[in-house]
C-alpha cells in the first residue's frame, strides 16, 4: 500500500499513525495489513474503574436512608467521570485499535446514559464485546443491559400500561430508521419488550407478572413473540442491514452516502450480519481507497484529542480539565447530549469550537492559556456558580516531547507532514507552511496541527 | 443620509472590494439593524422555586404544604391584597410598579419532565416532551432570518443548546477581548491571510475556512464595536452582574447582535432552600437593577426585552430537608418599556388542582411566549422557527 493509503486506514480504523509505523509497513499488501487490523483487535479487554469500596457502600446502606442514597449517587456520578477519562487513556493507548474504534462507534449507535457506574460500565464493556461479532446477538445483548432498560424506560413497560420508549427507539434509531414501520408495530413489539427488568447489580431479569404472554402481530407475522422474536423479525427486513451499512459508511468512509456502495455492503451484511465481515469488506475494497474518501471526515472531538496525544503524549495533572476539554469540544464521552447521540460530521464545527481546536495544540502543548470558566453543574451548590468567573488559566499538561522525539527519529518536517495532513491543502496554505518547512521539528508539529486541514481525516 | 446608513453601505462596499468571493456573503451589517430591537433571555438554572418568588400569602394550602418554607407576609413586598414579591426582588417590584415588568404565570407544556437536563433542552429546543430536536430556537431564528453568527451571543465559554441552529450557530463570548485574542495568534492571521478561495464551496475543508473567517471577523468586529463604550453605571460584585455588564457594553456600543442569553446558576434548592435562594435572588435582582440603569441612561431600554425563565418550579409541597424538589410549571418575567400587559398577564396557579405527582398543571405553553417574540418583536414568523401552530400570547 502506499504512506498515503496506510495514513488513511489507520485514520479511520484508529486514530492515526507515526511515520515510522506506516514506512515500515509499505511493502505490505493490502490483504496483509488488513488482516493485522482484526487480528489485533482479536481480544476483549474491559474497561473497568475501580469500584469496590462503593459497592461495599451499596450494600451496607439502609434502602429507606435518603441522606446516605444521595451520596452514594454522587459518589457514583464521581466514578462515571473516572470511567470517562480511563476510555480516553484507553483510546490513546489501545492495541486493539479498531476494535475500540467500533466500540466508540457503537457507543454513538446504541446511545445510553447512566449514573449508576456499575451499570453503565457493563454497559459500555458490552458495547466492546460485540463491537465487531454479530449484530443480531448485539441488538439482544443490548436490550437486556440494566443501563438501557432504564435509559429507554423498559422498566415501566408493563402488561397493564405498555411503555412505548424502547420499541420506537430500537426501530427508530437502532435497527430500521425512522418510518420504516407502523404504529401498530410499534405498539405490538412495547407489548412483546414487557416485564424486561434487571437486579440491583445489574443482571437481566424477567418480571413474569408484567409480561404480556398474548399473540402479537408484527411486520405481519403473528405469534406468541417475546423480545428477543421482535428481534429476529426486524432482522428480517433488508431495511435493517441497509441501515446501519449507512451508518457505518458515513463513520468510516464519507459523509456524503453513496447508494451504490450501499447496495454492496448490504449485500453483505444482511447474509449473517456479522460486523467483521462488514468492515472487511468495506477496508478491502478499493473505492475505499478512492481520493475522494480520503481526508474528507471532520474528526470528532475525540477523534481530535486523541490523535494529538498519540503524536504528542500527554499527562492531565488535573483529570478535570481533560473533563471540561471535552465539554468545550461539544463531546463529552458517557454524557450524549440525547438519545439521538452526537449528529457528528459539520455539526462539531462552529465558530467557538473552530477557534478552539485551531488554538488547543498551542494551549496544550506550548502553555497557552485558556478562558477555563466551567458552566456550573445543575448539582453544584451556589460557590461553585458564582466563584472564578471571567478566568484565564494555563492546563497542566505535561507534553512528553522526548516520547515525540524518540518516535519521529531522523524524520523530517515533510515526513511528518504526510502522516498529519492527509486532506488536499489549501493554496495559500501549503505555501505559508512551505517557507516554514526548516523549522524545528516540534514547532512545525504544533504549527500543522493548528491548521483546519488537520481538522479532517 | 444619517450615521447607520452611511456605516452599513461604507461596510457593504469594503467588503465587496476586499474580501475574496466566497465570503463576501458575510455582510456584517444587515437589515435588521434597522429596527433596532434586541432580546436578554436569562436561565434562572436549576428550577427557581417560582412559588416562593412570588408568593400567594393568602392561600391557605400554600401555608399548609410548606409549614417551615412559607414566605410570611412580612417578609414580602406587597403588590396586590393577595400577592406578594420575594424581599430579594426590590427592583422587581419597582419595574412593577412602573409598568415595566409583565409576569406570566403558571408558564409550562405538557407531560412535562422533571429532569433538569431534559426540561432545559425542551426550554431550549421548543421541543414538545417526547420530541428530541438537534437545534436551539434561537439557532434556527439565526437560520429563518438568514442572521449572522454574531447576530445571538451567548455570554459564557460554551455555546448552549438554545443558540445552535441547523445551519447557523451563535457565538459563546464572556470577555470579546479574550475572545479577538484568541484570533491574534501570528500563526492564525497568517493562516486567515493567506488562505485563497479554490475548492472551497462544498468540500468539507471549505466549510472548516469559512467558519475560521467568520469566527476572525466576528471576534473583530464585537470587540472593536464593544471597546467604544464604557459604563458609567456601577455594578456589584457578581458573576452574574459582569455577565449583564458585558450584556450592556455590547448593547450600549451599537453592536448589531439582536438576541443575548446569559445564565445564573443555582437554583436547584433540594435543602435548606430559604437562605440559599434568597441571596440568589438579590443577586438576579441587583445585577438587572444596574443592568437596566445601564440601559436608559444610554437611551437603549426602550428597544430591549429582557425574558427571564428557569426550566422548571419546584413542588408545591416542600420536602423534609427544609428544600423542594423538582416541580413543573413556573413564572417567566418580561421587563421592557414597551409591555401590551405590564402587571400580572394571568392569574397564580390553583394550588387545589395539582397533577398526580402535587405538581402545578400548566396554563400557558411557553412557546405561545416564544411566539409573541418572534412575531412581534423579532419580526420574524414564528412557525418557521416553532415548527408548531401557536397563537402567540398580547403580551409584546
Amino acid at each position: 500500500m502506499t504512506l498515503q493509503e496506510i495514513v488513511h486506514i489507520y485514520n479511520r480504523v484508529g486514530f492515526g499513525i507515526s511515520y515510522t509505523a506506516a514506512s515500515a509497513l509499505q511493502n505490505k499488501s493490502r490483504a496483509t495489513i488488513v488482516s493485522q487490523v482484526f487480528d489485533a483487535s482479536r481480544k476483549v479487554k474491559p474497561l473497568t474503574v475501580d469500584v469496590s469500596e462503593l459497592t461495599a457502600q451499596v450494600r451496607n446502606a439502609q434502602r429507606n436512608d435518603r441522606k446516605k442514597l444521595r451520596s452514594l449517587i454522587k459518589d457514583s456520578v464521581k466514578k462515571v467521570h473516572e470511567l470517562n477519562i480511563a476510555w480516553i487513556y484507553r483510546l490513546g493507548t489501545t492495541q486493539e485499535v479498531l476494535r475500540e474504534k467500533m466500540t466508540l462507534f457503537w457507543a454513538n449507535h446504541f446511545v445510553c446514559h447512566d449514573k449508576n457506574i456499575l451499570h453503565i460500565q457493563q454497559y459500555n464493556n458490552t458495547l466492546r464485546k460485540h463491537a465487531l461479532g454479530n449484530f443480531k446477538d448485539f441488538v439482544v445483548a443490548i436490550s437486556k443491559e440494566a443501563a438501557m432498560i432504564k435509559y429507554l424506560n423498559t422498566k415501566q413497560n408493563k402488561k397493564e400500561k405498555p411503555n412505548e420508549n424502547f420499541a420506537r427507539e430500537l426501530m427508530e434509531l437502532f435497527t430500521l430508521g425512522r418510518d420504516q414501520y407502523s404504529e401498530k408495530d410499534i405498539k405490538e413489539a412495547a407489548r412483546a419488550f414487557t416485564g424486561w427488568n434487571h437486579d440491583f447489580v445489574g443482571n437481566f431479569r424477567l418480571r413474569r407478572f408484567q409480561h404480556d404472554y398474548g399473540e402479537k402481530t408484527f411486520f405481519g407475522e403473528t405469534g406468541n413473540f417475546d423480545g428477543d422474536d421482535i428481534i429476529e423479525i426486524i432482522l428480517k427486513q433488508k431495511q435493517c442491514a441497509q441501515f446501519i451499512c449507512e451508518k457505518v459508511y458515513r463513520y468510516f468512509v464519507n459523509d456524503q452516502l453513496d447508494p451504490s456502495r450501499i447496495r454492496e455492503m448490504t449485500e453483505v451484511f444482511y447474509k449473517d450480519y456479522d460486523i467483521e465481515n462488514l468492515m472487511r469488506f468495506v477496508l478491502l475494497s478499493d473505492w475505499f481507497y478512492d481520493q475522494k474518501n480520503i481526508g474528507t471526515k471532520i474528526k470528532s472531538p475525540v477523534e481530535f484529542l486523541v490523535g494529538v496525544h498519540n503524536v504528542v503524549p500527554m499527562q492531565f495533572e488535573k483529570e478535570r480539565e481533560l473533563v471540561y476539554l471535552q465539554k468545550l469540544l461539544g463531546q463529552h464521552l458517557l454524557f450524549p447530549p440525547n438519545v439521538a447521540g452526537w449528529k457528528g460530521g459539520r455539526n462539531w464545527i462552529n465558530p467557538n469550537t473552530m477557534m478552539l481546536r485551531l488554538n488547543l495544540p498551542s494551549i496544550l502543548l506550548a502553555k497557552g492559556a485558556i478562558a477555563l470558566d466551567e458552566k456550573g453543574a445543575f448539582e453544584d451548590d451556589f460557590q461553585r456558580f458564582n466563584t472564578k468567573r471571567n478566568r484565564q488559566r494555563k492546563l497542566k499538561v505535561l507534553p512528553d516531547w522526548e516520547m515525540f522525539y524518540s518516535e519521529q527519529k531522523n524524520i523530517t518536517t515533510t515526513q511528518l507532514q504526510q502522516v498529519l495532513l492527509v486532506s488536499p491543502l489549501n493554496k495559500g496554505t501549503a505555501t505559508y507552511l512551505d517557507k516554514l518547512a526548516d523549522q524545528d521539528l516540534k514547532e512545525y508539529c504544533i504549527q500543522l496541527m493548528s491548521l483546519p486541514e488537520y481538522q479532517l481525516c | 443620509m444619517n450615521r447607520r446608513n452611511f456605516i452599513k453601505s461604507a461596510s457593504l462596499a469594503s467588503t465587496a472590494l476586499f474580501l475574496p468571493k466566497f465570503v463576501s456573503g458575510f455582510n456584517l451589517l444587515d437589515e435588521a439593524i434597522a429596527t433596532g430591537k434586541k432580546i436578554v433571555i436569562i436561565q434562572l438554572s436549576g428550577g427557581n422555586d417560582g412559588l416562593n418568588t412570588i408568593v400567594p400569602f393568602r392561600n391557605d394550602i400554600y401555608y399548609k404544604k410548606r409549614p417551615s418554607l412559607a414566605q410570611q407576609k412580612s417578609n414580602l413586598i406587597g403588590i396586590t391584597d393577595e400577592i406578594g414579591f420575594h424581599e430579594s426582588l426590590i427592583a422587581h417590584s419597582d419595574l412593577y410598579n412602573n409598568g415595566e415588568l409583565c409576569v406570566i404565570n403558571n408558564v409550562g407544556y405538557p407531560n412535562p419532565n422533571r429532569s433538569h437536563f431534559r426540561a432545559t433542552d425542551i426550554w431550549h429546543t421548543a421541543s414538545d416532551a417526547n420530541e428530541y430536536l438537534q437545534s436551539g430556537w434561537i439557532g434556527r431564528y439565526l437560520d429563518a432570518s438568514k442572521s449572522k453568527s454574531l447576530d445571538a451571543i451567548e455570554v459564557d465559554d460554551t455555546l448552549s443548546l438554545m443558540l445552535k441552529g441547523e445551519q447557523t450557530d451563535g457565538i459563546a463570548t464572556k470577555n470579546p477581548n479574550l475572545f479577538y485574542r484568541s484570533t491574534q495568534a501570528p500563526y492564525f492571521k497568517k493562516v486567515v491571510e493567506h488562505h485563497d478561495e479554490a475548492h472551497l464551496s462544498e468540500h468539507n475543508l471549505g466549510y472548516l475556512y469559512k467558519t475560521m473567517v467568520t469566527a476572525s471577523s466576528s471576534a473583530k468586529y464585537i470587540y472593536e464595536t464593544s471597546k467604544t463604550f464604557s459604563t458609567k453605571t456601577t455594578y456589584p460584585n457578581t458573576g452574574f452582574s459582569k455577565q449583564l455588564k458585558q450584556v450592556a457594553q455590547f448593547i450600549n456600543s451599537g453592536l448589531q447582535t439582536k438576541v443575548y442569553y446569559a445564565s445564573l446558576g443555582g437554583f436547584d434548592t433540594h435543602a435548606n432552600q430559604t437562605n440559599k435562594q434568597k441571596r440568589l435572588l438579590s443577586v438576579y435582582d441587583e445585577a438587572m437593577a444596574a443592568f437596566i440603569k445601564d440601559l436608559k441612561q444610554e437611551d437603549s431600554f426602550k428597544d430591549t426585552l429582557i425574558l427571564t425563565f428557569s426550566e422548571f418550579g419546584r413542588r408545591v409541597q416542600q420536602n423534609a430537608a427544609n428544600g423542594t424538589d423538582h416541580g413543573t410549571a413556573n413564572q417567566v418575567f418580561l421587563i421592557g418599556s414597551q409591555l401590551k400587559k405590564p402587571g400580572f398577564y394571568n392569574p397564580m396557579a390553583d394550588l387545589s388542582n395539582l397533577d398526580e405527582n402535587g405538581d402545578l398543571k400548566y396554563e400557558i405553553d411557553f412557546r405561545e411566549i416564544y411566539t409573541s417574540v418572534l412575531n412581534n418583536w423579532l419580526d420574524i414568523d414564528a412557525k418557521k422557527v416553532i415548527g408548531k401552530p401557536f397563537s402567540g400570547l398580547n403580551v409584546v
